[in-house]
């Protein structure tokens, strides 16, 4: 059959879990096939689409992602056999020789997980960034007069490349560590690895979260099937109408950043900031949604991370599973090595029990820091946003004895609601600055703008000329205010425990449609798409 | 037990040991205070804490870290 017309409009456009292509075309097909196919088969067809969507997307690259789960299929099979070798060999021994027979398997098991983390962080590096090592190798040679130059390499870069890479080291690992049995059916591992609503920005899944689930699916029941379209239009509505439609105004900004002002740049890294949880948050709502309507609980990846009262925890609330992949795999075995155990024990003794421990603390916490920063993307102002939050949270935690002891002289209350309103806002300016960093083109490009800031601050864009130079007029920032305002309410109430879908699947049906309806027209008349408007790519699926 | 209590008294003392059981979930005990538990676990009852084992389903009680202790001593 020639899928060559599909090719042709899916592509680039499939991308976005709001394309028409996906929205329309993809995801009725897949849901229709999957409902009427018997049980035992659904599993195969999420696979089928999975694959079909990656294809589309990515075309031949899908090759990464074979090679990439059939390596991490036998890299499993291959400690298993060792762990099973150990403990054949172990049971055979006394007890008291067994402790020193077990570091020789230990150790093999380790060149396997080592194999495994080289080949699939060793492939993230040579493809996303040999580049940016060359052109900075090129620029020291030119530095020391050298006539020597590299050319600079260039890799196609799958889609979510980023993603399961990261994905695939979790699940070599947690084998070594015992946590998962090394799975022995290869189809399994492989929807694990390529679930096409994850695939293309995450969130990055443990194998326990999701390959059971997956594995077990069953026939689309009514409330998963609305409560997952409410939660998809829920994220619909994020992405068209507030991320898409401040899209102009953002690009506009960063992109001629020399023809503003430093309020005209604020209001642009607030922008910016908005979009971009927009655009993500609504993202992950979308794969939430898909998941839940197949019946797989996908592990939230934001929560509500805009009420942090700090900067530590506002990374507990974004982005989780990259955090918790950091904190799993690089924090707490960093912290965990011998040395660094040795060096909290004599820097507790010296120090005391707060900044003892923060000296191995912040070896780890600078290491998740640097890849978390590399991690979005290959340029030097990516390396420092990650370098600006890591300093921020370790001023957090270096000065939060002096804090507590501030506020008990001065009597501030810091349960009070003022006092925890201050912290959220505190938190958000340095997120926002944060943002504006990682969106400039550039380091010096972001220093420029911050310094701006400072230098040349007005309220010029208050002026409807403005605004409308910047691709907006009143009529986009009054349905972008009235749609945060919403969300702000639906987060407002998640975070108080109240479960709104729940509550209102209890009301009558005249109720229940008319929000689904009204959520429907909403984006269809509010959304910024069509004539006009640019299409634009999910925005983490680039990292 | 008692001994286990002291040391996480003398790490946080803003906690009730014998009754909590969210000291992680809850966040009564930080990242640091994790770091230096682990310390001075290991030191205390001659054990290797693997990374794998810092879950907060370890770390949530006082019971549920002398159950990792001992299950650690007899490996």
């Amino acid at each position: 059959m020639d899928l060559s017309f599909l090719l042709a409009g899916c592509g680039k456009a499939m991308t976005s879990f709001f394309a028409l292509t996906f929205l329309f075309l993809f995801l009725p097909a897949c849901l229709i096939i999957y409902s009427i196919v018997p049980r035992s088969w659904k599993k195969y067809i999420l696979l089928i689409a999975s694959y079909l969507f990656f294809w589309f997307v990515s075309g031949t690259l899908v090759i990464y992602l074979i090679l990439s789960t059939l390596s991490v299929f036998l890299l499993g099979l291959w400690i298993d056999r060792i762990q099973t070798q150990m403990k054949d060999h172990l049971k055979e021994l006394p007890k008291e020789e067994r402790k020193a027979a077990k570091p020789k398997y230990m150790r093999r098991q380790k060149r396997v997980v080592l194999l495994g983390v080289v080949l699939h962080i060793g492939l993230l590096l040579v493809i996303k960034y040999s580049g940016f090592f060359f052109l900075n190798v090129n620029g020291f040679l030119k530095l020391c007069g050298s006539s020597v130059w590299f050319s600079i390499p260039r890799f196609a870069m799958p889609i979510g490349l980023s993603f399961f890479s990261l994905q695939a080291v979790s699940y070599i690992v947690d084998v070594y560590h015992g946590l998962e049995k090394a799975d022995r059916n290869f189809l399994r591992l492989a929807l694990f690895m390529s679930f096409f609503p994850q695939i293309v920005e995450g969130p990055i899944c443990r194998y326990s979260q999701t390959a059971g689930q997956l594995w077990q699916v069953g026939p689309i029941k009514y409330e998963n099937l609305t409560f997952g379209l409410q939660r998809l239009l829920y994220g619909a509505m994020k992405k068209v109408v507030v991320a898409d439609r401040l899209n102009p105004l953002v690009t506009q900004i960063f992109d001629t950043t020399n023809n503003y002002d430093g309020g005209v740049i604020a209001l642009g890294a607030v922008c910016y900031t908005i979009q971009l949880y927009m655009d993500f948050s609504g993202a992950m709502d979308a794969v939430a949604g898909i998941g839940q309507i197949f019946g797989v609980t996908m592990p939230e990846n934001f929560e509500r991370p805009f009420f942090s009262h700090s900067i530590s925890e506002f990374w507990k609330r974004w982005h989780i599973s990259l955090g918790a992949w950091f904190r799993d795999y690089i924090f707490y075995p960093v912290t965990s090595a011998k040395s660094m155990k040795k060096l909290t024990s004599s820097a507790r003794k010296k120090l005391g029990n707060h900044f003892g421990p923060l000296i191995a603390g912040s070896i780890a916490l600078f290491c998740v820091w640097f890849c978390n920063g590399l991690w979005h993307g290959a340029a030097w102002s990516f390396i420092f946003f990650g370098m600006y939050h890591f300093v921020l949270i370790l001023t957090e935690n270096m000065i939060a004895p002096a804090v507590k002891s501030f506020n008990t002289k001065l009597h501030i209350n810091s349960a009070s609601k003022p006092y925890h309103a201050m912290q959220i806002v505190r938190t958000a300016v340095l997120v926002v600055i944060g943002e504006l960093f990682f969106r400039a083109g550039g380091l010096q490009a972001g220093f420029s703008m911050f310094g701006k800031m400072f230098t040349s601050f007005s309220f010029s864009w208050l002026n409807g000329d403005t605004l409308s130079s910047l691709g907006v007029d009143w009529q986009d920032m009054l349905i972008v205010g009235i749609t945060i305002i919403i969300v702000f309410v639906v987060s407002l109430m998640n975070e108080k425990g109240i479960k709104l879908r729940e509550s209102l699947a209890k009301k009558n049906i005249v109720l229940r449609w008319s929000v689904f309806y009204i959520l429907i027209f909403y984006i269809i008349i509010f959304g910024a798409y069509g004539f006009g408007y640019i299409p634009v790519d999910p925005m983490y699926a680039q990292f | 037990m008692e001994r286990l209590i002291e040391i996480l008294e003398d790490i946080q003392p803003d906690a009730d040991y014998e009754t909590c059981t969210n000291l992680i979930d809850g966040h009564i005990l930080s990242s640091l205070d994790i770091i230096s538990l682990i310390a001075e676990l290991e030191d205390e009852y001659d054990i290797t804490i693997p990374a794998v084992e810092i879950v907060p389903a370890n770390f949530n009680s006082a019971a549920a870290m002398m159950k990792m202790i001992e299950r650690l001593q007899e490996d």
